[in-house]
This record gives C-alpha cells, sequence and structure tokens, in this order.
C-alpha cells in the first residue's frame, strides 16, 4: 500500500470513530419530561403518542391552570403548549412560568396555528424559547424538541457544576471543613442573629499541639492525616443542624456554636479535647497521637451582647483562650471573656482544663 | 401445531395508536360539520343580532385548523383558517347575517369536511 494510501485511510477510520462517537454522544438522550398543553383532546393524545415514542417522558394537561398544578407537582423540562385555549390561554401560562421561582429552566416551545412574524415575537415575548406552527412536520417539531432537550441538559449540566463550584469556593479541599472564606461571611450573620434575638454565641478556636514538629517528624501526608482525623472528631461532637467548623490556617479551626453559652462552649471544648487524645490517628506514617489547644469564647445576651462584641473582637478573644492554652503546655481548654463585654472567665478546676 | 401471533413492534403499536387516533379526528370531522351546518342554520335565521355565531364559528374554526394540521389534513386546515378569518372580520365589523365571506367559508369548509370523511370512510373500507 502506497503511503499516501496508508494516510487516507488513518483518516477515514478516525472519522469513522469521530461519527461513532458524535452518535453514541447524540444517542445517550438523559431523561425528560414534556408537558403538552392542549385544549384539544386529540391533538394532545398525538402529541402524546408522537413524544412518547421519541423517548420522553409525557405529561398533559387540557389547560394553563392544569398545567401549573402539574409542573408545581412535578418537574417538567419542556413545557410543549397551544397558543390559545379557553381561560389562561398559552401566553399567560408562559409568563407564569417565566415569573415562577423554579429550581430549574423550563424550556417553552408554543405550538400554535398563528403563524405570521408578530405572532412569532409575540410568543417570544411572552417567554417562549422557540415557537412553532402546527403547520410544521412532524419532524420539524420533533426536531425543535431535540434542540430543547440539549438546551435542557446543558442547564442541567450547568447548574450542577456551579452548584459544585459555590460548594468548593467555600469548602477547604483537604478536610472538608469550611475555608475562611465562608467563615469570614458568616460569622458576622451568626454573630448579627445572635445579637437580634438575644441569643448567645460561642466560639472555640483550635490548634494542634506541636503541628509542626508532627509534620518534620512524620511527613506532610501524615500530618495532613491528623488534620482530617481533627476535623472528622470534631464533626462527632458538635450538633449537625446549627454548629459548623472552619479551617482558618495550617493547623488552626474555628468552631462556631450558635445559641450555645460559654458553659455549654466550655463542655463541647472538653469533649473536644479529650476525644482528640483519646486514640492514636492511623496515618500513613502509622498511628500518632495528637492533641490539641483549644481556646473558648462566647457572647450571651445577659452582658448587654449589643455593644459587647464585633467578629473581630471575637476571634481576638477566642486567640486569647487558644494562646493561654499553649502557654499551660498545651491539650488545654481556656475560656476568655470579649473585650467590652461583661462576660467574666469562667474557671474549671481540675483536669487539664487551663483557665485565663 | 398452534399458530404462534407475532407480538407487533413497538413502532407497529405507536402506528395503530396514530391510525385510531386519525379515525377519531375523522368521526370528530363529522359531528362538528354536522355541528357548523346547524350553525349556518342559525345564521340564516339571526337577522338581528348574528355576534354569537360569529364567536362560535371564530372558536370551532381555530380548533378545527388545530387539529387538522396536526393530523395532516391540509385542505380542511385552510378552509378553516378562512372561515376564522372571516368570522373575526364580521365580528369586528358587527356585520350581519349575510356576510358573504362567511358564508364562502362556511359552505367551503362544511362541503370539504364532507368530502374529507366520505374519502376517509372509503380509504378505511
Amino acid at each position: 500500500m502506497r503511503p499516501e494510501r496508508k494516510s487516507n485511510a488513518l483518516e477515514d477510520s478516525s472519522a469513522d470513530l469521530n461519527d461513532t462517537i458524535l452518535s453514541q454522544r447524540l444517542e445517550a438522550r438523559s431523561p425528560c419530561r414534556v408537558l403538552v398543553v392542549d385544549d384539544d383532546d386529540l391533538v394532545r393524545a398525538r402529541l402524546t403518542a408522537l413524544l412518547r415514542m421519541a423517548e420522553y417522558e409525557v405529561e398533559s394537561a387540557a389547560c394553563g391552570e392544569d398545567a401549573l398544578r402539574i409542573m408545581s407537582a412535578k418537574h417538567c423540562q419542556i413545557l410543549l403548549t397551544d397558543w390559545q385555549m379557553p381561560d389562561m390561554d398559552g401566553l399567560s401560562l408562559c409568563r407564569l412560568v417565566r415569573t415562577a421561582r423554579a429550581d430549574s429552566y423550563v424550556y417553552v416551545l408554543m405550538l400554535s396555528v398563528r403563524d405570521s412574524k408578530q405572532d412569532l415575537l409575540t410568543g417570544l415575548a411572552a417567554g417562549a424559547d422557540d415557537y412553532v406552527t402546527k403547520s410544521a412536520p412532524v419532524e420539524e417539531i420533533l426536531a425543535r424538541m431535540e434542540v430543547a432537550r440539549r438546551i435542557t441538559h446543558v442547564e442541567k449540566s450547568l447548574r450542577s457544576s456551579n452548584r459544585e463550584n459555590r460548594r468548593l469556593s467555600v469548602t477547604d479541599a483537604l478536610t472538608g471543613a469550611y475555608n475562611l472564606r465562608y467563615l469570614m461571611k458568616n460569622l458576622p450573620r451568626e454573630l448579627a442573629r445572635s445579637q437580634r434575638y438575644g441569643h448567645p454565641l460561642a466560639l472555640l478556636s483550635c490548634d494542634i499541639d506541636r503541628f509542626k514538629h508532627i509534620n518534620d517528624g512524620f511527613g506532610h501526608e501524615a500530618g495532613n492525616d491528623l488534620l482530617q482525623a481533627l476535623v472528622a472528631r470534631s464533626e462527632s461532637c458538635i450538633r449537625k443542624s446549627s454548629d459548623w467548623l472552619a479551617r482558618v490556617g495550617g493547623d488552626e479551626f474555628l468552631i462556631v456554636l450558635p445559641e450555645t453559652d460559654v458553659i455549654g462552649a466550655e463542655r463541647v471544648a472538653e469533649k473536644l479535647r479529650k476525644i482528640f487524645a483519646r486514640t492514636p490517628v492511623p496515618t500513613h506514617a502509622g498511628a500518632i497521637n495528637f492533641t490539641a489547644s483549644i481556646g473558648i469564647t462566647a457572647v450571651e445576651p445577659q452582658h448587654d451582647i449589643k455593644s459587647a462584641a464585633n467578629v473581630d473582637d471575637l476571634l481576638r478573644a477566642a486567640d486569647r483562650g487558644l494562646y493561654a492554652s499553649k502557654k499551660l503546655g498545651g491539650n488545654h481548654a481556656t475560656a476568655s471573656g470579649v473585650i467590652g463585654s461583661a462576660l467574666k472567665v469562667k474557671s474549671k478546676k481540675g483536669g487539664n482544663n487551663g483557665i485565663n | 401445531m398452534g399458530s404462534i401471533k407475532r407480538r407487533p413492534r413497538k413502532s407497529e403499536a405507536v402506528e395503530d395508536g396514530f391510525e385510531n387516533l386519525r379515525h377519531a379526528f375523522h368521526a370528530r370531522l363529522e359531528s362538528e360539520r354536522v355541528h357548523l351546518v346547524s350553525l349556518s342554520a342559525a345564521l340564516a335565521r339571526a337577522e338581528e343580532n348574528p355576534a354569537w355565531i360569529f364567536d362560535d364559528l371564530q372558536f370551532r374554526a381555530h380548533r378545527l385548523q388545530g387539529g387538522a394540521l396536526i393530523f395532516e389534513v391540509t385542505d380542511v386546515a385552510k378552509a378553516a383558517h378562512a372561515l376564522e378569518e372571516a368570522a373575526v372580520c364580521a365580528a369586528k365589523a358587527r356585520a350581519g347575517n349575510t356576510d358573504e365571506k362567511v358564508w364562502e367559508a362556511l359552505v367551503t369548509l362544511v362541503r370539504l369536511m364532507g368530502d374529507t370523511r366520505a374519502a376517509a370512510a372509503v380509504a378505511q373500507v
């Protein structure tokens, strides 16, 4: 075989392969629910049969009100609606669908006997994505439905990747805890909420003792294992519905405890301190024991919390507590009052609980 | 040896479904034709105020047009469209019961529907 012929043959086979991939992509249809709305029962039945043959899941309604009822009960990706119907016409239905708050986009294809340019413009202006006349051949109606299916599929993928991006933007990739960005956005909200309703709010600042030595001695992977273990163990001690934790530095975490006073926070801190130290963590470098130092602070309603604290005061107070715990040799939980508030430093005797 | 019944394929079942719907549409053409004939009699009598008849004609013609287009009976769709337009104009102009365009469109449509129904019946036989 001459070289150029061989090259052509290769090109042909790669073209075949591309065609195959393309056709597989086109054939790989995502499930798609269509709502057919037409006051004519025979037209409805004919369209329903056509669409089912094209592997759509089909719902049908005889009027706009029924259509809205169905759409509120189950999500329909595509709305195929007639224009002229008694009571609520297709234009009004379309406008209502566009103004309603929906979890995801509804693609509206208007199907009408009206075939003037002005009719098409009116339909699109009402919020329809596409407009097709009933005189169009069945193939054209189905082709436009396929466009609708593709667009709704793309919209769904975009929505899901947006959701994932949003989640990643506020999450620490290593530990799965929230990150500093989330903390700086949501801690002020928590504080404002506690001030508005006069509820207490507590904050724990938590840091692994001698983390640098662990990293240097056992390697970063082992250090990472410890950070993950700290988060996992912390999550097992806090209320899933309201408490949350954020990684704010290398081995520093803040745990936010809404509606928790300093006594409650101390209890949680003590629980955390014990659970961190209780059992060694299996790591890449073998099982490693670790302890953590904890700083505790809280704002409470009886201490004039409206004028007591801002976020910086709160963070500083938690840091003071953490620093005091470190000074006591680590593996301590120390409560510290917020400057400007009348919160007294709580003292708890015994154990490893250091008090500032 | 007993006969084995072949299970119809999906596309055949769908085609049968379409055929049933087409028959139902032709049956409706006949009932609509009868209704249009009675409306034309009412129009002939309504010298004073035929507005409600124009409205009814408009509604029926519009519906008929939609169905005829979906079931690909294009000449009926065209005639129904002509009647809808004539009825809309007559209603707007507050025309009397002798409006020529309405009568012409109505007679054409009724005749065509009769012919279509007859042709469908022959085809069915």
